[in-house]
């Protein structure tokens, strides 16, 4: 990767540029000579990869989904397809001295840059989890993905973090890791809530006077609601970053008003947006300007979910990422079923000017829009809307939703507990009306026990809870 | 930090001279100036650091006990007292950096106080204490690192191995060495963080896929994830070592894992263990041997261990029976003095070169009575009899019948008052004559322990699994004592 703060000062002109010299390296140099998998693609679709010359001619080029990677029954190597064949004996030194006549930097592969160092994999939520295979490169690129995400937070070593992302053999929490490490502030690695269990991650950020707590949303607000009663106080908490979980903007402003509640010293929120396939992840210098992406590392486009056509600035669609530098598992036009509602700009940063392409609104989850079958016929219901306004409730501690069927149509189900103080009848009043307004879906409220909703949606189970349960399948 | 190749062919006069003086530069520079806690007991007592001038010296010196740190709810900072931290008080009282800030100006000075700033820590596991932090600053790390490399220098492993790290994900110790040892060595691995965080049958999928050659794990859930892989028909042919934190293994336990490996695919993998504490921020190796026990290889220039009588404290020989008692040399972070870890070490301290491979530095014999994960409870009064739970551990591990296990202790009508009950819970390895088995295990248990049992309760494995918390707990819960308080 480049120096960040050259990246980050790039007119979009550069940077495209930049783009497609690293995009033509990546597909002739890498894809077409050492990648099973897209080698194989190219020659069977008569593909030639030297007719990309920029960029704008990716479109050309088929996509990648996650199906395409999960190993099928028996194969558990299949997603091995993916990974960059390291260079055959002797293929570095007849490269160096066919360039070297020519006076030419040498740009043959390393054999280092191959090897295998380590193993990370996707969240599956959806499916089963995919490995991604990270090299000396991957892992330097990931470390230098961590320190810009610092810049772009504006954090210091004199900030002591509790990183509280719960622990999975995934890019979110080792990034945060490598750059808390790699910053030299003192920090602690709980592995979260399902590690260590929240009373310990409390004490911890209580003993160590920590300003800076990173967390998934959904839990940072159940901490925050329930910190008085494990007897802490957050006299010393200034920001929390958000991350794992999809944090929209009513989450965002959620936090930001339960902190002002417990007299926290400050409350800002930051986002922090990470793929594992992508492998590093994207920081938001405030709430609302985009992700700040690294163009240098990864090329993001934004696509029709339907169709697959790439969309306009700005324009809402599916995030599709392609490694611009990368070894061990390398994917082109990968399909990250998450939805941009503000698409891609490459416009500087209103906020910080920082030029780099940056990935605006809030993040929607693909797998949770659902078709709803109702008397008026099919209807479809977005559940990550539903989880921004449950966000936005204050008078919400926890909740899920079921989507039944009964006989032919389908209805959705919202069980909640209030938080402390609530009055639960005008709750469930209140919610039933706005999911009327809201929402074209039958619907019922319920309201249930804390353990209940804590042990359902698996808040200290799971890497996130678990909100919305498609009993229709089953 | 020396090198470690240097250092393990060191002859053990030169080892002890570098001791000697790595103890009096620490006592004198670190201890006594920045760590509040000895600092003010060493003055409290009158000793002055520069009378230590090497490790015999260590006997003039107080022990540490495990509740001397441990936080309490009077004193929940208690542990900070025993980091090394050059604070601004501490600083100006004895002006050490400030002078050195006429010289090297106020940035060389900050630079300085950042050499100790913690970036790093770990707890211990305690079940009923409140879990005590301890702390690594940078360059505790680097020590951390080297400790893991040695680890897998001893255990001849190498840049071509592909390591599964399967030790739960926790701010503790043996997930850590693993990680730090591999990026030190740059040995290729997985740190799965177990099998709570990523579930048993993904961690089988994760062997399949990156065919690793070593793997590390705790002894009981290994042999669990073993059993299940056979079951379903796993190919762990990879395999060539494994080696084993957390808690002893006994040599049963290393036959049933050796067999299982069979079963899988792996021949004669090699069963490697290592003994490690939170309070020393590191583990050493076992020396590998298939069926004979060398010790465990200390790293000297990082710490100086010694042996005393539990009861008098008074040290002990050279390889003569002893508890453990270690002290930090050159940390940074969280450093202890004299720590009695209530480990006993049956074959003692040895210093002579290790007849297995040569390797020069101290050893400790292999044979240590660890308290382990029961630290809390492992000597318990039981019937009014002080019970070592620990002796359970290698006679059900090592049992041939014997698949899971587990101790519990309740009162009679859980009536604080009344009469203590031991009860065994046992699931059997395939079909066994249960009467002979439950004779055969009762005659055992009084002997290893001197406890009768109050009675032997049949299980079917899953349900013995799932009450042990195989895939749910840090670590499985072998003992409960739900005797009410």
């Amino acid at each position: 990767m480049e120096a960040w703060s050259k990246v980050s000062k790039m007119p979009a002109a550069a940077i495209r540029k930049m783009q497609s010299e690293l995009l033509q390296k990546m597909l002739n140099e890498q894809l077409a000579e050492r990648h099973p998998y897209y080698r194989t693609l190219f020659k069977e679709n008569n593909i030639n990869p030297a007719d990309i010359k920029s960029i704008e001619d990716l479109k050309e080029l088929p996509l990648t989904g996650k199906k395409d990677i999960l190993p099928p029954e028996g194969e558990p190597r299949h997603p091995k397809k993916f990974v960059l064949e390291p260079p055959a004996e002797g293929e570095k030194k007849s490269k160096k001295k066919g360039l070297a006549l020519f006076g030419k930097k040498d740009t043959g592969p390393e054999p280092e840059q191959y090897k295998f160092h380590t193993l990370y994999f996707t969240a599956g939520r959806t499916a089963k989890p995919i490995p991604i295979e990270y090299t000396h490169l991957d892992l330097a690129n990931l470390r230098e993905a961590g320190a810009r995400a610092i810049d772009v937070w504006g954090l210091t070593r004199d900030d002591t973090m509790v990183n509280a992302f719960t622990y999975a053999p995934n890019a979110y929490f080792w990034q945060m890791y490598y750059s808390t490490i790699d910053l030299g502030s003192t920090a602690l690695q709980t592995g979260g809530g399902k590690v260590l269990g929240l009373e310990k991650v409390l004490k911890a950020a209580h003993t160590m006077e920590a300003p800076v707590m990173a967390v998934a949303p959904g839990y940072a607000i159940y901490a925050l609601q329930t910190l008085e009663n494990f007897g802490f106080t957050a006299e010393n908490l200034e920001r929390i970053i958000t991350g794992i979980d999809y944090t929209p903007m009513e989450a965002v402003d959620k936090i930001r008003r339960l902190m002002q509640a417990v007299q926290a010293k400050d409350n800002r929120v930051q986002r922090f947006y990470s793929i594992s396939e992508a492998k590093s992840g994207w920081a938001e210098c405030e709430p609302g300007y985009g992700y700040h992406t690294f163009p240098d590392h990864v090329l993001v486009e934004i696509v029709d979910p339907e169709s697959g056509e790439v969309l306009g600035e700005g324009e809402k669609g599916e995030v599709v990422i392609t490694h611009l530098e990368a070894a061990g598992t390398v994917l082109l036009r990968y399909r990250t079923d998450d939805i941009a509602t503000g698409g891609l700009v490459t416009e500087p940063c209103p906020n910080c000017k920082r030029t780099v392409p940056r990935i605006m609104g809030d993040i929607e989850r693909k797998a949770q829009y659902y078709e709803l079958r109702g008397k008026e016929g099919v209807h479809l219901f977005n559940g990550n809307h539903l989880r921004k306004l449950m966000f936005a409730r204050d008078d919400v501690l926890l909740w899920y939703a079921e989507i039944n069927r009964t006989n032919s149509d389908d209805n959705l189900k919202v069980v909640v507990k209030g938080a402390s103080g609530t009055d639960e009848a005008a709750l469930l009043q209140s919610l039933n009306e706005e999911l009327g307004s809201k929402f074209q879906v039958q619907s019922s409220v319920e309201s249930i026990s804390l353990d209940a909703v804590v042990n359902k949606i698996g808040l200290e189970k799971f890497i996130t809870e678990k909100t919305i349960f498609d009993n229709r399948q089953s | 930090m020396e090198n470690w190749e240097k250092l393990y062919k060191m002859p053990y006069k030169e080892i002890k001279d570098l001791q000697d003086r790595k103890l009096r530069a620490f006592m004198a520079n670190q201890i006594y100036l920045y760590s509040p806690y000895y600092s003010n007991l060493l003055k409290e007592l009158k000793i002055d650091p520069l009378k230590v001038k090497g490790i015999e010296d260590l006997r003039h010196l107080p022990f540490t006990y495990k509740w001397d740190i441990a936080p309490t709810d009077e004193e929940p900072q208690k542990a900070k007292d025993f980091v090394i931290r050059p604070d601004e008080e501490i600083t100006e009282k004895y002006s050490h950096l400030a002078k050195m800030s006429m010289t090297g100006g106020k940035a060389q000075v900050e630079e300085r106080v950042y050499d100790f700033k913690p970036v790093h820590m770990h707890f211990t596991t305690g079940r009923t204490a409140m879990p005590t932090p301890f702390l690594y600053s940078k360059r505790d790390l680097e020590n951390l690192k080297e400790a893991g490399y040695r680890l897998l220098e001893v255990f001849e492993v190498t840049t071509d191995d592909i390591v599964v790290n399967c030790f739960p994900f926790a701010p503790h110790l043996a997930f850590w060495q693993t990680f730090f040892a591999g990026e030190k060595m740059n040995v290729a691995g997985f740190h799965s963080g177990g099998g709570k965080i990523v579930g048993t049958n993904n961690l089988m999928d994760a062997f399949e896929y990156l065919q690793p050659t070593v793997a590390v794990f705790i002894p009981g859930y290994c042999y669990y994830f073993l059993r299940e892989a056979v079951k379903q028909g796993r190919d762990f042919s990879s395999v060539k070592k494994i080696f084993f934190g957390g808690e002893r293994v006994p040599p049963g336990l290393k036959d049933k894992i050796k067999e299982l490996f069979v079963q899988l695919g792996a021949e004669d993998v090699m069963v490697l263990a290592t003994y490690g504490m939170t309070e020393a921020k590191v583990a050493w190796p076992e020396c590998p041997s298939h069926d004979e026990y060398y010790g465990y290889h200390l790293f000297p220039d990082m710490e100086v261990f010694e042996t005393v009588d539990p009861e008098s404290g008074e040290p002990v020989g050279e390889a003569e029976e002893g508890e453990i008692v270690y002290t930090s040399l050159d940390w940074r972070g969280t450093a202890v003095l004299r720590y009695r870890t209530g480990d006993i070490a049956v074959g003692g301290l040895m210093y002579e070169p290790c007849p297995n491979c040569g390797r020069t530095v101290p050893r400790i014999s292999s044979n240590i009575q660890r308290k382990s994960e029961l630290k809390e409870f492992s000597m318990t009064k039981v019937k009014g009899t002080l019970v070592n739970l620990n002796n359970f551990f290698p006679l059900m591990m090592s049992h041939p019948d014997i698949e899971e296990w587990q101790v519990e202790m309740r009162k009679r009508n859980d009536d604080p008052f009344d009469m203590d009950e031991i009860y065994l819970y046992v699931a059997t390895k395939g079909d066994v004559d249960r009467e002979k088995l439950v004779a055969d295990l009762k005659q055992k248990v009084l002997r290893d322990t001197e406890v009768s049992l109050t009675d032997i309760i049949f299980k079917p494995v899953p349900e013995l699994v799932k009450q042990l918390g195989m895939e749910t707990e840090l670590k499985e819960k072998r003992i409960l004592d739900n005797r009410p308080k």
